[in-house]
């Protein structure tokens, strides 16, 4: 291979990855999608616009802050870590689904998406924001407003986002903890 | 719609591809659908214990990340394929107006070059060109050329030049990022733009009678739609004659309707008015993509393609690499969930796709459109400029007569151009009886990427139009816009446009009686002052505008097969697949409606049928055709439609609701009976006189009449132990009515189904399933052609907004819907479509524009940046609100609703903006510069 | 616009508690007023039909000497005044200066708005704050004051109080009677005979409706702009308003023609417009017809150097961190050779940002990011997210330097 390239690893969904040679310039979702084969990641635009790509950073300082794969560099995660779609879920040993997030839950118990395409962006996005109430909760009265805020970014093309943030509020309110008062 | 597909399974399998073996797959075998394909209990998890949907089929192999669409797969992941996969790419003309010379790669270096380069000329030579003749919808449909010749000039912006195959996936990722914007074609002369002919042009003239009841006195349904064709000055038309043929006679009445215009005296409001539609990217979330292997020794084709039109794509491949240089024994393709609204639906990219693999010298080959390219090659919404005269008897406020004359810009591929013209024309009378009306399209050709079916289907545009134009009828009349809509509803009886009577009772005045009372609308000049005064420099508007649409196309196959293990667990194989609308959930709800449980298993997206041997060889030009070859049991005007034209509910459920009727009579029923006549003097059963009309199943057992209610396991094992029939396939076939056959069903009798071909299995099913000859069917005349449609569904939108004076912005506060759609299968589906198709019809009124030609998509710099899609803020996501008119009983049929809802809101929108700040806009979309510019 | 005038008002507050005590005796010297630029013409209320035919010219001029930007509030109705300017005293408020009789200038008669717009005075002879920039509307011409009132004038009326300044030294106002004897200059416009038509077209535009200098030209401890250093770039609110001196602009890549493109386009090979300048752009020079933009292009330009060119090499040695950062967070949308992506993502190759004499710009951008901007003719930038949160303050030193050596032609560190 005449690419540059070096070795990375990292930790993705707990589980340590690596090291494997990838190439300097590789963006994270071709990592995850060619290397990984961890394709529930969307590619959607490859500008960093849609946000069906993105994955949760888990930073030690800011905690979980989502990143999108499509416009950030492979390298950016070495000795990170991530989780992605697919690591949201508890899951045997084979792979096969035990539970799901609250998240994920409230998704499909209230028809949430369509085709599915944008999902796990918005699972990824979703799961953020609840973690960061978790930290700093807000008031009833600003539950809607707050959902809007931090979903703005993401593209559906499907739904239109009511059954999305509808799911996303029944969460919010259902968690102990994320709303003061 | 009128995707005339009259042919093509026939001679695809009969001519000159005979003996190549098709097998179609919903995911490729061993994917990780397991919520799908292998349910772990015998009652699949996302159903409730009431027996209703508690989510969807897909939902949690959606929701976990699993591999679902055909995006996520690579060779190594499907099962015997060879794990080495190459990847491809295109490089695409970025200009339509000078000839191909050559390419220069030196961009990529000596590192970075292709393992293999395609040019058009290998193609030439190698005898592959793109689907053509009785193969597709039309001459022409794909257009001539897969990759521009050198020395030719591209029929359109985009269009691939060259093909690039790596065997090396961080070499192909380095490359196409150096070529994205890289200018590598060298162009020889300026040529000028080189499109194909015009697409296409028709006309629908009608004269109704005195009054609607009256027979009409000119209607394409008795008479003829009028052919158009083409001279340099564009579209010319058969000369009038009242005493010629059905065109000239239909020229003759456009004559008089003209005359009438022309001639309309003080007492007459005629409004003229052009409206624009823009070109529109559908925009799904994934783009256009495939994974293809080619076995040059074996000549088996194995696919994986993201398609609404699986059946399509099978067969249409078949005939191409049949006349190529290219070996082929078997075609192989798995499908996965996709998503396309309209836009994956006969799509020259899956060919695209198998060109690939059989260049990729062995290796699987993956062709994925990044969204740059997806905008420059992906399917577009057809931009129309509508030209419409509407002629309103001031006194009366009746509408006198309308005449629209439409054009429609196709770009460089004719696709389904001249179809969408059709649609567009037959829809334009909107909710409305027209007197008399003249209606014409006009299907264009230009350097545009190609534009094809997209959700609304040209009836988005032109209905559009009319309602915005109703708007101001009223307005200038002084009338309430819905009391003047109330007055010329077209009401249950009433002819369309083209003669033809819409199926069953249209509710299109209960829509607007309803409406009429909306807080939003009552109150609208109140709640406009009092917003106003609290907020100042907004200006506040209610709009309103109500819509229906057809659903289906001119010919609609589906098969369903539902089959009972000795068990008592059903299985349903369905030619459908699921493009997010939830269709293989509501599939399984008609079955349960009937059988009283859902399948326990299911496989979508079958195209390969050995339960049904049917044809649809032979083309259906005139009634005696369709007499002639329906003297043949095996044949049908339509073996498989894609999924498209909102036409799971109605269409495929017909068939599968059929389906699973004739297992409840053939097999549960004879089954049930054979247990409760047991015993001495027949048993429970011989005392009762209970019939298969009062069957009724609670908690999942069979009862009728007081008798014993039986298990699914029970039935199961005596209809295996006899020899009962436990399996059933159904094919229907639809042309704006279903087709009926008369079959001799051995062990039951002889009874008339509204099905053309029936199937059976009996017992364990040893010798597969017996093919039931039919022996005697009756097709929809052929006549029904002409009809445009005569199923609706019904959507009503009121719209509330304010518009920033400072900005131009449009802030959407509420709004609010009202659907007649029949029964819903699955109301959280309907809901969930009403509330996407209400943001697509945002999208359009107010963010999303592509100019055509050469700043617009095909020069490769088109992404979702500059081309806004609707976000959350921009749908008033908590303030909207929906009602679904109740149906007239649980027999309704539900009704295909998914384009219809995104329509309404348009028009409205356009309304309620002109309510706000007093201007009218007659083109979409509506931009903060041109409101800006309207309020200086 | 904004931050400048909010800083200067800012300097302003402290300056002016010295300035009013010294100038407790000039009053007294002093107890004459400043020199109007207003005719005695103007006591003649305009008719109707001038005022009719007024306005197509008055509302290109109001777009041009950017009226909106502070009149108009974010989300506010046009006009109607609202936009605070946050002080460390107080806050001040751009004023309603649509026609409603109570709470904007419907009562005002064609010499009020003259005087105020001249002047700084507005009825009543009450002083206005020099965040209205009076000093530079002070050289448009009797005619174009005339225009933007007839123009105002048929606004809709926004019956809407602007909130009440929250100073807490109401005499204030009054003392800058003392600002504006030495920072107003006493004549208006004057057409300098030596130089062509355009290029005094060019001026005009430049000084007084355009009013640049008010951000561009750096301000003395009185906060008036300082005449000897004109053009030369000033910082606000830590925010650099770059040297749009004829060598200063070379600097950053601009040339006549392409200046007056991006004038009204917002964006170019030089970037996209940032910070306040984005609305300039959005709410005045994108409306400036072609040859005014040209002319202000042409004036700002004259007897510039050649547009510099920043040759590209190879990486610059000792800024490899920065370039694995570049790489990681910022490669997938500014290219990995910094040419960006067409209508999405600007060019790091010829970014004037990266070419300023300081990396303050740059810092901020890369540690806030970047709000979604639209630009005219359907151009639209996505937001850039800020990275302070990914990367380390010596990550972003070193990103910055690794930007500025290799597009920016800076040598590194």
């Amino acid at each position: 291979m005449t690419i540059p390239h070096r070795p990375m690893s990292l930790t993705v969904n707990g589980k340590p990855v690596g090291p494997i040679d990838v190439p300097n310039d590789m963006m994270m979702l071709d990592f995850l999608h060619d290397y990984l084969n961890l394709t529930g990641s969307r590619f959607g635009c490859g500008q960093g616009i849609c946000h069906a790509c993105t994955i949760i950073l888990d930073d030690p300082v800011e905690g979980a802050v989502e990143m999108r794969t499509c416009v950030t560099g492979a390298h950016f995660f070495a000795e990170k870590r991530v989780r992605t779609i697919e690591g949201h879920a508890t899951r045997d040993a084979k792979g096969d689904i035990l539970q799901l997030t609250p998240v994920q839950q409230a998704f499909i118990e209230h028809f949430a998406f369509q085709c599915g395409y944008c999902t796990p962006g918005f699972v990824t996005g979703t799961q953020v924001l609840i973690e960061r109430l978790r930290k700093t909760p807000i008031a009833r009265a600003d539950v809607e407003k707050t959902i809007e805020q931090a979903l703005a970014p993401h593209i559906c093309r499907c739904t239109g986002y009511v059954r999305y943030y509808e799911a996303i509020r029944a969460v919010i309110l259902s968690t102990p903890g994320l709303v003061s008062g | 719609m009128n995707k005339a597909k009259l042919s093509r399974r026939g001679f695809v399998l009969g001519g000159i591809a005979a003996g190549v073996a098709i097998r179609v797959n919903f995911l490729a075998d061993g994917a990780r659908a397991d919520v799908i394909d292998n349910p772990r209990d015998a009652r699949p998890a996302w159903i409730g214990p009431n027996g209703k949907p508690r989510f969807r089929m897909d939902a949690v192999a959606k929701v976990t990340g699993d591999k679902t669409f055909t995006r996520d797969f690579r060779a190594k992941d499907m099962p015997g394929w060879p794990t080495a996969q190459s990847n491809a790419l295109f490089i695409r003309a970025n200009r339509a107006d000078a000839a191909f010379e050559s390419l220069d790669l030196s961009v990529l270096g000596a590192d970075l070059q292709p393992d293999r380069l395609v040019l058009g000329e290998e193609l030439v030579r190698d005898g592959l060109m793109p689907p053509d003749g009785a193969v597709v919808v039309a001459p022409g449909f794909y257009g001539d050329r897969f990759l521009v010749l050198k020395g030719e000039t591209p029929r359109l912006l985009g269009q691939p030049v060259a093909l690039l195959i790596y065997h090396d996936f961080p070499q192909f990722a380095a490359a196409r990022r150096k070529l994205r914007f890289a200018d590598v074609i060298q162009w020889g002369a300026k040529t000028g733009y080189h499109p194909p002919p015009p697409y296409g042009a028709g006309r629908s003239i009608r004269v109704g009678g005195a009054t609607p009841a009256d027979a009409d006195l000119y209607a394409p349904l008795t008479g003829t739609i009028v052919g158009g064709t083409f001279d340099a000055q564009g579209v010319v038309w058969p000369a009038a004659n009242a005493s010629g043929n059905a065109a000239e006679k239909a020229m003759a009445a456009a004559e008089t309707i003209a005359a009438g215009i022309e001639n309309a005296g003080p007492d007459a409001l005629v409004l003229q008015r052009r409206f624009y539609s823009q070109s529109v990217d559908a925009s799904a979330m994934e783009p256009d993509n495939g994974l293809v292997w080619y076995q040059a020794d074996s000549g088996r084709l194995h696919a994986m393609i993201a398609t609404q039109s699986p059946y399509e794509v099978a067969t249409a491949t078949t005939a191409m690499v049949a006349i190529s240089k290219f070996k082929l024994t078997a075609i192989d393709l798995s499908i996965g969930y996709t998503v396309g609204y309209g836009t994956k639906d006969h799509s020259i990219f899956p060919y695209y796709c198998m060109i690939a693999g059989l260049y990729g010298d062995g290796r699987p080959v993956r062709l994925a459109n990044d969204r740059f390219e997806q905008f420059q090659m992906g399917l577009k919404r057809h931009a129309f400029w509508i030209d419409n005269t509407l002629v309103i008897d001031r006194k009366t406020q009746s509408f006198e007569a309308m005449k629209g004359v439409f054009r429609c810009d196709g770009g460089g591929r004719r696709n389904f151009s001249p179809e969408v013209g059709f649609v567009g024309m037959v829809a334009a009378q909107g909710i409305y009886y027209l007197p008399r009306s003249d209606f014409s399209y006009e299907a264009v050709a230009s350097r545009a990427v190609d534009a094809g079916s997209t959700r609304g289907f040209g009836t988005l545009q032109t209905m559009s139009a009319t309602e915005i134009m109703v708007d101001e009828a009223a307005e200038i009349l002084g009338v309430d816009a819905i009391a003047l809509r109330l007055k010329n509803v077209l009401r249950t009886g009433m002819k369309n446009s083209q003669g033809a009577i819409a199926g069953g009772q249209l509710r299109d005045d209960e829509l607007l009686v309803q409406m009429q009372t909306h807080p939003l609308w009552t109150g609208r000049a109140e709640r406009k002052a009092v917003y106003e005064a609290a907020n100042p420099g907004k200006r506040y508007g209610i709009g309103f505008a109500q819509v229906h649409k057809d659903f289906g196309s001119v010919a609609e196959g589906a098969i369903t097969t539902l089959t009972l293990d000795p068990t008592g667990l059903l299985s349903m194989r369905q030619h459908g697949n699921d493009m997010g609308t939830g269709m293989t959930t509501s599939q399984a709800m008609i079955v349960a409606a009937v059988l009283g449980r859902a399948p326990e298993s299911y496989t979508f997206g079958i195209v390969d049928w050995p339960e049904m041997p049917l044809s649809d060889e032979g083309t259906v030009g005139t009634q005696a055709d369709q007499d002639a070859l329906a003297q043949n049991p095996r044949w049908t005007p339509c073996f498989l439609t894609s999924m498209s034209s909102s036409n799971s509910a109605f269409f495929i459920g017909h068939a599968t609701r059929e389906a699973a009727r004739a297992l409840l009579r053939f097999s549960l029923w004879p089954a049930a009976v054979a247990i409760w006549s047991e015993g001495a003097g027949g048993g429970q059963f011989g005392p009762l006189s209970a019939n298969a009309d009062e069957i009724r199943f609670e908690d999942g057992h069979l009862t009728a009449g007081g008798l014993e209610p039986l298990s699914y396991a029970r039935l199961a094992k005596v209809a295996h132990e006899r020899g009962l029939i436990t399996g059933v396939s159904v094919h229907s076939f639809n042309r704006w009515q279903f087709s009926q056959a008369i079959f001799d069903v051995p062990t039951i009798g002889t009874m008339r189904l509204p099905i053309d071909a029936l199937s059976l299995r009996f017992g364990d099913g040893a010798g597969g399933f017996r093919f039931i000859d039919r022996q005697q069917v009756f097709y929809p005349e052929v006549a029904r052609m002409n009809a445009g449609v005569t199923y609706y569904s019904g959507m009503a939108t009121l719209v509330e907004l304010a518009v920033d004076t400072a900005s131009g912005q449009v802030d959407l506060l509420s709004h609010h819907s009202l659907l007649e759609c029949g029964n819903q299968i699955v109301p959280e589906l309907v809901s969930g479509q009403i509330q996407g198709g209400l943001a697509m019809g945002i999208g359009h009124a107010l963010h999303e524009d592509l100019p055509l030609y050469e700043d617009g998509p095909g020069n490769g710099t088109w992404n979702w940046n500059r081309y806004r899609l609707p976000h959350g803020r921009d749908v008033a996501v908590w303030t909207q609100t929906t009602t679904v008119l109740p149906p007239l009983s649980e027999t309704d049929p539900p009704k295909g609703m998914a384009e219809v809802v995104m329509i309404a809101v348009v028009p409205a929108i356009a309304n309620a903006v002109t309510h706000a700040i007093g201007k009218r806009f007659y083109a979409t979309p509506i931009t903060p510069e041109q409101i800006l510019e309207a309020l200086s | 616009m904004r931050l400048s005038r909010r800083m200067r008002l800012g300097l302003l507050a402290v300056g002016l508690v010295c300035v009013i005590g010294a100038a407790g005796v000039l009053a007294v010297l002093f107890g004459v007023f400043q020199p109007s630029v207003v005719s005695d013409a103007v006591n003649q209320p305009l008719t109707p039909a001038e005022m009719a035919q007024l306005v197509p010219r008055g509302r290109y001029l109001t777009l041009a000497a950017d009226c909106a930007a502070c009149h108009t509030a974010p989300g506010g109705a046009p006009y109607a005044g609202g936009l605070g300017f946050a002080l460390p005293v107080g806050t001040l408020y751009a004023t309603n200066i649509s026609p409603d009789p109570t709470y904007g200038i419907g009562q005002w008669s064609r010499a009020d708005f003259q005087h105020a717009m001249r002047d700084g005075i507005g009825p009543g002879h009450s002083y206005l704050f020099p965040a209205m920039p009076y000093v530079s509307y002070r050289q448009m011409s009797e005619g174009d004051v005339d225009a933007v009132y007839a123009y105002l004038m048929t606004r809709q009326p926004i019956h809407q109080a602007s909130p009440r300044d929250s100073f807490p030294l109401p005499y204030m106002r009054l003392g800058m009677a003392f600002w504006n004897l030495i920072n107003l200059p006493s004549r208006g416009f004057v057409t300098d005979a030596a130089l062509s038509p355009t290029i005094n077209r060019g001026r005009y535009l430049v000084d007084a409706l355009g009013h640049c200098g008010e951000c561009h030209t750096p301000r003395d401890i009185s906060m008036g702009m300082i005449p000897g250093r004109y053009l030369q770039g000033a910082t606000i609110e830590g925010v650099d308003a770059p040297d749009i001196t004829p060598a200063g602009l070379a600097r950053l890549g601009f040339d006549a023609p392409t200046l007056a493109q991006f004038m009204r386009a917002g964006l170019g090979p030089q970037g996209v417009t940032t910070f306040s300048m984005y609305e300039v752009i959005e709410h005045s020079t994108r409306y400036l017809t072609p040859a005014d933009a040209e002319a202000m292009a042409d004036y700002l330009m004259q007897g510039a150097p050649p547009p510099v060119v920043v040759t590209v090499g190879a990486v610059t040695p000792g800024t490899e961190h920065g370039r694995q950062s570049y790489v990681a967070v910022c490669a997938g949308c500014h290219g990995l050779n910094g040419v960006g992506v067409p209508h999405v993502a600007p060019a790091m190759r010829t970014n004037a940002t990266l070419r300023l004499p300081s990396d303050r710009n740059l810092m901020r951008i890369m540690s806030d990011g970047l709000p979604a901007q639209s630009f005219p003719d359907g151009e639209a930038m996505q937001p850039m997210p800020g990275f302070a949160h990914l990367l380390t303050h010596q990550e972003l030193v070193d990103l910055a330097a690794y930007l500025r050596s290799t597009w920016g032609g800076h040598p590194p560190h």
